[in-house]
């Protein structure tokens, strides 16, 4: 049987029972009401947020406390939430407290766990968070944070908004002369954020405001947060004590000089990858095969799996070690990919880059800059990035997360900054041609396909991934969509390993029920694919990111059957602007009818301000889906 | 990835350590008979991957009343692609860990070894204690250098010590010999001593479980050996234990005579005997005082003096559902405000008498049947999906229920809030089961085989009507519905559809009994109470109200929109009570397409999406196994808008019908509205893979019907 209440979080602190004093008076549960209506898909709103940090200094390090009290009110009927802080090892959490309007101490078990991600195969951060019911609308805690970070320079940003909506929230940063901190502003326009500077004796004291923030959206294939949302980035410039100044990350060069601290402390082995290197290298005739051989090597053979670990989730694992255990994150990935390309002769250097995912670039010395490593290649006055988490990724294309992206490459003492370059839609472009005649009520006919760049990869990545005994069942599945009426026979691919040529695909099918015939009349729908069609982002409300930019082009020939004559054609849709273009049309040539479809996406992102007009290309797209062939008996 | 279920403390003791290498020994040491197999056949090249050798081991030992049990997995498998690779690239378990068997009194232990062979046979072992990171109480590992066309070779021993001071049943193991890849060699171990008692049956051709005990020693031990086995492929509408070469056991801790008898399960005779088979005079045997009439008939006494009934049938199925309010769902309102922690709520209900098990529901409808001197059995069944009752062999496999011997039978099985007392459970319909004869209210006498109780696809089915109309631009199709489901159709929706506030008041006002809020007199605590369960019930609603969407969206497979259901009746009252409910929804976009000034209607897809079989599945090998036959009844009525004309009526009208069941509808024209009337049927539980064709052969035809469209002509 169903369990009798499946809405709740499993309960398992002990039970208190709420007390008549703390219920919502009738002001509270107005309150909640109308926020309600505003927030119809939030449970629970912060009516204030107030966080203040500040800073000391303690065993030669700025450290920073970060308090944080919040009132929380259930805004539906009843709301059953986990209330969580994390913190890892290099912050702790000195108090995770809940209380009633009253005041008085709630006593939700406080759970301390590692974080589990299935992102992650292991990371130092761990996560205290308490089951709270709301048992009524309206019903309120306040809740209090007391947070230290052991040294600034991980305590990097501070945002407005929360995963619930917050009516008032402010940020307050008591700043002491003996700190030079930078404060940099991100993603401001837009909200209606105040800010007080004032001075108080030996500190600086800055107030933010924002009134009535929307809780963060939980969309998928959105940009990361650094991207959307306000707020601060903390930089720790320098601080003074006993009259010497001590300088933190003052500019880029600081935070190279810290990675690099990092990197030397490797004790690497090259003579480990030697006999692999030879290996690679002994039959490949230019270097250019040499190099795809090492770089090919690393993608297939070595297991991604991340590490967050203190220290070590800055540090890349010595190449060695990733060899010898087949696996890695991204640091020991392109570490090795270094090392194995400088045993084979090749100038090649370790690069931390930013992906798509981070809102900023090499002007802010900052830990939250990056989040990736890669490898680059110095060869002929041209410079190669190399990124060993990609899959089946053809040497000198970019994954889209990193395209246009800043990277700083190591140079010795120095450090280069340099750009990923950016690639057109069409080294990713898809085309496909079909020709078909009418058997019955059925379209049979022939189907061709073909594939570059990123559409390759990322095809060529889930047909490896399937098991060997499933692989046929698996294509035909994916080139019929599951669809029932969709049979696909006779398929013959290009090889299914290499990712440098062209990916095609050939194959025989039969479209079932695709024409109706009435009277004299037939009527033909000819789509079969239906693309783009399921990208409606009326209830978005960020960016939308396609994996990567698309181009996308189909013919599909119809031969009019014997003794029928085209009586109507549906209408063509035509639209281009800067961010896409779309042309599907129909027409008659001879005894055929061509159908075409074209698409662009310019660059990978739809921007929320694009919505309405996507939408709209969207709509006329699908009633030109639902349209038809008429042919009628001559 | 590879979790294995299996706790933690850092200190390796050094009796643990030695463990460890005396475990290693076990499976990698010279006795390993897989040690040097390193090439699989031909035939499995092409498979993900294939498992080169299987072994698990059951291991039970004892001192008084302190048990040792041990038991192990060993598996040798070659990986032949990326897929099996990344998943055996992952280990997590736990390495300490408290029994939750009897009385844990000391830590349980895992260990765990893991090697990996390269294609030129070169071994190497994972050293877990350094590999292993730990996070809480969890070891993980990842498997360094294993790539395609390694042999990954690991071994998981669990060394379980508790305490039972009287018996102990461990968990049953049931499973197929096949695996999900194919196993070139497997063998399982069962090491016993006295005071251990075993069932363990092989089925379906799967080879016998042999005793190996050494001579002279007090150990016994027996093995199940199988080699060469497929992989397992399970089609749809199958029960595998049924037909795949399989095997079952149970192993018992028994100390003496009196625990054997109170062990609650079929032991053999003596500890030397495997016991391959419960026969009718173990079942008589072990039911023999089992079950006694008891319970405090007072509330039933005082509910039939203020009854009357026609018959005796009917008396019983009224109590029936008596109890199953007094004892059920009189109380479902207070374990839902506990669990929400809105109040304490046993303190207003006296000594509530709540049932929580199969025994308690038939020794108190058993005190009632005595007390009205009215003629009953007790029925042992099992569900089909375990295979006949000839073949039983575990305790755990048993259904009990209560059949009243009337003019026409009644069988009562312990309720669910939606139970009928006039259908029995689906899964035990129309099997042997065993009626054990209680004579004159009291003693089990005798025992004999029964059938149980069959339902037609007229007792369990649905009838849908639809009413279908179009807005001006035929974008819109607005859509009501009216169901009602009889017999088996309707348990799942009940329970998915119905939350206890959608029965409960039925039941009180049918009872003459109080929510749990009117017992609460304190003015103040009421008004609290009352808010909080109105917060929590409001929210379910809403939830629900999702629920229903989803729940109709997946039935059609397309979005709808402005969605409304309302449950007009429950149901709960005997399977041809209609569990009904009106719907009310929109459909955009989607059914109509244009073809000019005239629109093409998707009319198939008004009845709902339909099971197609794959072209790969069309043959098969094994027989096919129904839940119970059903009939699935629509009717479509669409409103053909003026100034419109309809055709491609004839393609509409199908039938399709044999012995398995069948596909038939019909559309016809009166006025302006079209009637689509269909129905799908599966006429048996049961038919042998030779009549798949037929099976197909409707299935087919209903989803073709799916496919249909008509045509909207503008005159």
């Amino acid at each position: 049987m169903k369990r009798f209440i499946t809405l709740l979080l499993l309960l398992a602190s002990a039970t208190n029972y709420a007390q008549k004093s703390i219920d919502p008076t009738t002001d509270d549960i107005a309150l909640a009401k109308e926020l309600r209506l505003k927030y119809a898909k939030s449970d629970v709103a912060l009516l204030f947020s107030k966080e203040v940090v500040t800073f000391d200094i303690n065993a030669g390090n700025v450290t920073v406390n970060n308090n944080v009290k919040e009132r929380l009110m259930n805004i539906n009927h009843r709301a059953d939430i986990h209330k969580y802080e994390f913190y890892d090892s290099q912050s702790s959490i000195e108090n995770f407290s809940l209380k009633y309007r009253n005041d008085k101490t709630a006593n939700f078990y406080v759970r301390d766990e590692f974080h589990k991600s299935n992102d992650l195969f292991f990371a130092d951060s761990r996560v205290k968070y308490m089951t709270v019911d709301f048992p009524v609308q309206g019903y309120t805690y306040n809740y209090e944070l007391d947070k230290k970070y052991k040294d600034v320079k991980y305590f990097t940003s501070i945002y407005f908004q929360d995963e619930y909506p917050i009516i008032k929230k402010q940020i307050t940063l008591t700043v002491p002369d003996w700190l030079n901190l930078d404060i940099k502003e991100f993603n401001f326009e837009g909200y209606t954020i105040k800010k007080d500077v004032v001075k108080e004796g030996k500190n600086t004291i800055y107030t933010y405001t924002l009134e009535n923030a929307e809780p963060m959206s939980e969309d998928k294939q959105a940009p990361g947060p650094s991207l959307v949302y306000p707020h601060v980035l903390l930089i720790a410039k320098s601080f003074t004590k006993n009259s010497k100044q001590i300088t933190l990350f003052s500019e880029t060069a600081d935070l190279y000089k810290w990675y690099k601290s990092l990197v030397d402390g490797i004790q690497e082995n090259p003579a480990a990858l030697k006999d692999k290197v030879k290996e690679l290298t002994a039959n490949a005739k230019t270097d250019d095969e040499k190099i795809k051989n090492i770089y090919y090597w690393v993608q297939d053979n070595i297991r991604y799996i991340a590490f967050e670990d203190g220290l070590a989730g800055y540090r890349p694992e010595a190449s060695q070690n990733v060899f010898a255990k087949r696996y890695g994150d991204c640091k020991g990935m392109a570490n090795l990919t270094r090392q194995m390309l400088k045993e084979a002769g090749f100038d090649a250097r370790l690069t931390w880059i930013g992906t798509k995912h981070i809102g900023y670039n090499y002007s802010i010395p900052s830990l939250s800059v990056d989040n990736h490593m890669i490898c680059t290649l110095f060869k002929d006055g041209k410079k190669y990035f190399l990124d060993g988490t990609e899959k089946y990724n053809s040497l000198g294309e970019y994954a889209e997360r990193i395209q246009g992206k800043e990277v700083m490459i190591e140079d010795g003492d120095k450090y280069i900054i340099e750009k990923v370059p950016v690639a057109a839609s069409a080294q990713n472009k898809e085309t496909y041609t079909g020709v078909f005649h009418i058997d019955n009520e059925s379209l049979v006919g022939t189907i061709s396909g073909n594939m570059l760049g990123e559409s390759r990869a990322s095809f060529l990545y889930g047909y490896n991934s399937i098991k060997n005994d499933r692989k046929e069942n698996s294509l035909q599945y994916y080139l019929s969509h599951g669809d029932n009426n969709f049979a696909v026979s006779n398929v013959v691919t290009s090889d299914l390993a290499n990712r440098d040529s062209n990916l095609t695909l050939q194959y025989n099918a039969t479209l079932k029920n695709k024409v109706s015939s009435f009277d004299n009349e037939i009527y033909v729908d000819l789509d079969y694919e239906q693309e783009f069609s399921e990208y409606d982002f009326k209830e978005r409300k960020t960016d939308f990111e396609f994996d990567y930019k698309r181009e996308y082009e189909s013919v599909t020939t119809l031969q009019i059957p014997a003794g029928y004559k085209v009586t109507r054609l549906p209408e063509a849709f035509k639209i281009a602007n800067d961010t896409y273009a779309i042309n599907v049309s129909y027409e008659q040539k001879g005894n055929d009818i061509l159908y075409k479809k074209h698409f662009l996406v310019k660059s990978a992102t739809i921007k929320k301000a694009d919505f309405v007009n996507w939408n709209a290309s969207v709509t006329s797209l699908k009633n030109l889906y639902n349209d038809q062939i008429t042919l009628t008996k001559q | 990835m590879r979790i294995v279920t299996l706790t933690l403390l850092l200190c390796g003791t050094i009796t643990f350590a030695q463990d460890k290498a005396e475990v290693k020994e076990l499976f990698w040491g010279k006795d390993d008979p897989a040690k040097k197999n390193i090439t699989v056949p031909e035939k499995w090249k092409k498979e993900s991957a294939v498992v080169i050798y299987k072994n698990e081991n059951y291991d039970y030992h004892k001192y008084g009343t302190s048990v040792t049990y041990i038991s192990s997995t060993r598996k040798r498998i070659k990986l032949q692609d990326q897929a099996s690779v990344k998943e055996f690239s992952e280990f997590s378990f736990r390495e300490r860990f408290f029994s939750n068997k009897a009385y844990g009194w000391k830590r349980g232990t895992n260990t765990i070894g893991i090697k990996v062979i390269k294609p030129d046979g070169t071994e190497k072992e994972i050293d877990v204690d350094a590999e292993a990171i730990t996070t809480d109480q969890t070891k993980k590992i990842a498997i360094p250098n294993l790539e395609v066309g390694d042999i990954i070779d690991f071994y998981f021993y669990t060394k379980e010590p508790f305490k039972s001071f009287d018996a102990f049943g461990f968990d049953p193991v049931e499973t197929t010999v096949a695996d999900s890849y194919p196993i070139m060699d497997m063998k399982l171990t069962l090491k016993t001593e006295n005071d251990f008692f075993i069932n363990f049956n092989t089925y379906n051709g799967a080879p016998e479980l042999m005793e190996v005990s050494p001579e002279g020693s007090s150990e016994r031990r027996y093995e199940l050996v199988a080699n060469d086995v497929e992989k397992n492929d399970f089609p749809r509408w199958f029960y595998p234990l049924v037909e795949l070469p399989c095997y079952k056991f149970q192993v018992y801790f028994a100390r003496s005579g009196k625990f054997e008898e109170s062990a609650g399960g079929f032991l053999p005779k003596k500890e030397n005997i495997i016991k391959k088979n419960v026969s009718t005079d173990d079942v008589l045997a072990y039911y023999d005082g089992r079950f006694k009439p008891y319970g405090n008939l007072g509330d039933i006494k005082t509910y039939l003096k203020e009854h009357t009934f026609t018959s005796d049938e009917e008396k019983v199925k009224q109590v029936y559902y008596y109890t199953r309010h007094q004892y059920y769902t009189r109380f479902v309102e207070a374990f839902v405000v506990k669990e929400a922690k809105i109040m304490y709520p046993w303190e207003y209900y006296g000594m509530p008498v709540f049932f929580n098990s199969e025994e308690e529901f038939i020794n108190h409808f058993m005190a009632f049947l005595k007390d009205q001197k009215l003629d009953y059995d007790i029925i042992v069944a099992t569900p089909r999906n375990n295979g006949p009752i000839k073949d039983l062999l575990l305790k755990t496999n048993i259904e009990v229920l209560l059949r009243v011997n009337t003019q026409n039978p009644v069988y009562l099985q312990f309720f669910t809030p939606y139970t009928n007392a006039d259908q029995v459970k689906f899964l035990i319909e129309n099997s042997d089961a065993y009626a054990l004869k209680v004579s004159k209210g009291k003693k089990v006498s005798d025992i004999e085989t029964i059938k149980l109780p069959v339902s037609t696809h007229k007792d369990n089915r649905s009838e849908r009507k639809l009413d279908v109309t179009f807005s001006a631009d035929f974008n819109t199709v607005n859509l009501i519905r009216e169901s009602s489901l009889y017999g088996h159709l309707k348990d799942a929706d009940q329970d998915d559809k119905m939350y206890f506030f959608d029965y409960v008041a039925e039941d009180y006002a049918k009872y003459g009994t109080k929510s749990l809020l009117d017992y609460v007199k304190n003015k103040k605590k009421k008004e609290q109470y009352t808010n909080e369960f109105d917060a929590l019930k409001n929210k379910l609603k809403e939830k629900q109200k999702k629920e229903f969407k989803e729940s109709i969206e997946s039935e059609f497979d397309f979005t709808v929109e402005d969605h409304t259901l309302e449950v007009t009746a429950t149901g709960r009252f005997g399977a041809g009570t209609p569990f009904s409910y009106n719907e009310k929804f929109t459909v955009k976009d989607k059914l109509v397409k244009k073809a000019g000034a005239n629109y093409v209607l998707e009319v198939g897809k008004l009845i709902g999406e339909q099971v197609n079989i794959e072209e790969k599945d069309k043959k098969r090998a094994n027989n096919i196994y129904q839940s119970y036959p059903r009939a699935y009844n629509e009717e479509v009525i669409i409103t053909i808008p003026d100034g419109y004309t309809v055709s491609g009526l004839e393609k509409l009208n199908k039938k399709v019908e044999n012995a398995t069941g069948g596909f038939v509808s019909t559309a016809t024209l009166t006025g302006n509205k079209l009637t689509v009337k269909a129905t799908k049927y599966y006429a048996t539980y049961y038919e042998p893979a030779a009549n798949w064709k037929d099976i197909t052969a409707f299935i087919d035809a209903a989803y073709q019907f799916t496919q249909e469209k008509i045509l909207l002509k503008k005159n």
